[in-house]
């Protein structure tokens, strides 16, 4: 199964990932807040982490430091706005996979996902199988 | 005019004064000379009379001499009666020289002494009764008046003592008997004091009229020469002071009130003369107060407008930027709807309508943020034809562009130059308000790019022309001016031009303008190409 997180104030974006991504075969969970989710990533790993990068409590770059510390193999993709499209070249020198910016379709956010999957050899036989389902829909 | 003679307040009127002098000392001559005329009249007539008066007494001697000499008293007493007359004589008579009456013609009085304090003994000696001293000029006659009664004349003549009188036979004169008696006559005047009271008359009548005629001479002069003139300069200095600096006086005389009218005259003239430089420095002190307060007020206003433009910025980045969820779940949702039906329906169709706009609204957000300059911005390589790209893009999405043509041309090459985007993004937006408003809202706006060197290094040239009303000549030197703007107060800030000038300087590039009043203006904006992208 793939796991991905959704880290996000905003619940409309989260219901966004999960509608996207779920009927994809993808297994979806959705935290509010940055602290929410480093919480939940010590329950369970996650093997790709969608992380807003303005947040009320914790701030998008905080998490991330803190998830590239902890779980150095979760992926990290920020989703921004694009009036923080500098701050999010700053995330990926600061280690984050790639970014998307706000407002994205579902291609837009499925493609970023995929390409987390596909390049990053995750999950071995059962992501691969999960894939060839993605690519036959 | 004015009161010329004011005889009610004769010191309130030169005229009036000058008058009752001048009558008053003319009065007082002709008395003078007619009070000294009346007693030369008088004297004369006087002598005159005496004259007669001793030629009667003489006659009278020769008259009585006979009958004195043969001693007929009765003859001598009528030939004296004869001889007076009520209107001419009045009395003659004779006494001796202790003074009693021998005859007269009042024969009551023969016999009565006569009283030594008259003229009959006064005039040849000094002290009658006392000495018989003699006066050195004897004056045997005097004027008197009886009561009411006419002027009369007492004239004495002495009856000299003659070998005749002391060698008659009667013997009553020794030899040396100087004076023997006197003859008296006492002559009436009346007529001569008729003569000369009408005399006297008729020269009162002469100096009234002479003082009448010549005050009434002077007070025309003088009306003519001082009281008509200074009642003009009265009434012209009037005026003046009433603010009429138009008024003249019209005296053309030479004397001295024609130069004082004359003098009065330039004085006014001067007057106007500052008063209307005093008026024009005024209009001209109002007017640049005017302009000053219309500066002051037009900066304040632009300080507000910038103020009020900065924090509308910051409010619509920050309403941009949270539109930008909402904006997601449309996407989204419009998408996984989408997938439901066939990719021919009508519904999948209508779905591609409302993502297509909420891109839209997506590309509006934007180009609104790049604008509002909340985005945190870092110096980097920008391209001018995507950044001018963005710019038309947003502006035609504005109602003020929605009757402009954008004829865009610009060269497929790309300008990189390091910067701020949302700067550039500045400058080009202000070349497309102020086109916007030179045309009115409505024409063509030319936009294009182009490859250029300048001293060996490689520029880009951004070309912005427009169908606008132009700039003038006198404006030019000022259109970089922070402030300057010819736009009505609150429309414009006189900040755009001068802004963007500040940004392309900063980078090393320049703006140059070429405009044609009525036709229209073209903005140059050349800037230095990055070292990198070369």
């Amino acid at each position: 199964m793939k796991k991905v997180l959704v880290i996000d104030d905003e619940a409309i974006v989260r219901t966004s990932c999960e509608r996207a991504l779920t009927p994809e075969g993808y297994e979806v969970k959705a935290v509010s807040s940055g602290k929410e989710g480093v919480e939940l990533l010590q329950k369970e790993s996650f093997a790709l982490v969608l992380l807003d990068l303005k947040m009320p409590d914790m701030d998008g770059i905080e998490v991330l430091n803190k998830i590239n510390e902890t779980w150095p193999d979760t992926k990290v993709v920020m989703i921004t706005g694009y009036s923080t499209v500098e701050t999010a070249v700053q995330a990926l020198r600061l280690g984050a996979y790639n970014f998307i910016e706000k407002p994205f379709t579902p291609d837009t956010l499925l493609a970023a996902v995929t390409e987390v999957f596909e390049k990053t050899n995750q999950g071995g036989a059962e992501d691969r199988d999960i894939k060839r389902d993605s690519g036959n829909p | 005019m004015r009161n010329l003679f004011n005889f009610r307040n004769p010191e309130k009127s030169i005229a009036t004064k000058l008058i009752i002098a001048i009558g008053l000392l003319i009065s007082i001559v002709s008395l003078i000379f007619w009070y000294a005329i009346l007693q030369k009249q008088k004297m004369d007539v006087m002598s005159i009379a005496v004259k007669y008066g001793g030629s009667f007494v003489n006659f009278t001697k020769e008259s009585i001499h006979h009958s004195l000499l043969t001693s007929q008293r009765d003859e001598t007493q009528r030939v004296l009666e004869t001889l007076a007359t009520p209107e001419g004589v009045r009395r003659v008579r004779i006494y001796d020289h202790k003074g009693k009456i021998l005859f007269c013609s009042h024969k009551k009085s023969v016999g009565q002494i006569i009283d030594k304090a008259t003229v009959a003994c006064k005039g040849c000696h000094v002290d009658p009764g006392k000495s018989s001293e003699l006066l050195q000029n004897p004056q045997r006659w005097s004027v008197y008046r009886e009561n009411s009664g006419p002027t009369l004349l007492k004239i004495v003549g002495p009856i000299p003592n003659e070998p005749d009188c002391y060698t008659a036979s009667c013997h009553v004169h020794s030899r040396e008997q100087g004076i023997l008696g006197f003859v008296e006559a006492d002559v009436s005047l009346a007529l001569l004091d008729e003569a000369v009271f009408k005399q006297g008359l008729a020269l009162t009548a002469y100096v009234i009229v002479f003082v009448f005629a010549v005050s009434a001479f002077l007070g025309i002069i003088i009306y003519k020469i001082v009281s008509r003139p200074v009642s003009e300069l009265v009434d012209g200095m009037a005026q003046v002071a009433g603010g009429n600096l138009d008024a003249s006086v019209s005296i053309k005389s030479g004397d001295e009130m024609g130069v004082l009218a004359q003098t009065f005259n330039s004085m006014i003239r001067d007057l106007k003369a500052a008063r209307d430089q005093r008026e024009k420095w005024t209009q001209t002190l109002e007017a640049e107060v005017a302009k000053k307060t219309e500066e002051i007020q037009r900066t304040h206003a632009n300080l507000m407008q910038t103020e009020k433009l900065a924090s509308l910025g910051r409010m619509a980045a920050g309403v941009a930027h949270e539109i930008n969820n909402p904006l997601t779940g449309v996407v989204t949702f419009a998408h996984l709807l989408k997938k439901r039906f066939p990719s021919d329906s009508t519904e999948a169709e209508d779905l591609n309508v409302i993502i297509e706009q909420a891109e839209r609204c997506s590309k509006i957000i934007k180009n609104l943020l790049t604008f509002a300059r909340a985005t945190p911005s870092e110096k980097g390589k920008v391209s001018i034809n995507d950044v001018l790209s963005r710019t038309i893009f947003m502006v035609q999405n504005q109602e003020k562009f929605h009757h402009i043509k954008f004829n865009i041309n610009l060269e497929d090459y790309q300008f990189i130059i390091l910067g701020d985007p949302s700067q550039f993004q500045q400058i080009f937006l202000n070349m497309f308000i102020n086109a916007a408003d030179a045309m009115n809202g409505r024409g063509n706006i030319f936009v294009s790019t182009r490859k250029t060197t300048e001293s060996g290094k490689p520029y880009v040239e951004i070309e912005f022309t427009d169908e606008g009303c132009g700039i003038k000549e006198e404006d030019m030197p000022k259109l970089f001016e922070p402030f300057f703007t010819t736009k009505p107060v609150g429309k414009g800030t006189g900040l755009g031009l001068s802004v963007s000038h500040g940004i392309v300087k900063h980078l090393g590039g320049h703006i140059k303008v070429k405009s044609v009043v009525g036709k229209g203006t073209t903005f140059f904006v050349r800037l230095p190409l990055a070292e990198e992208a070369r």
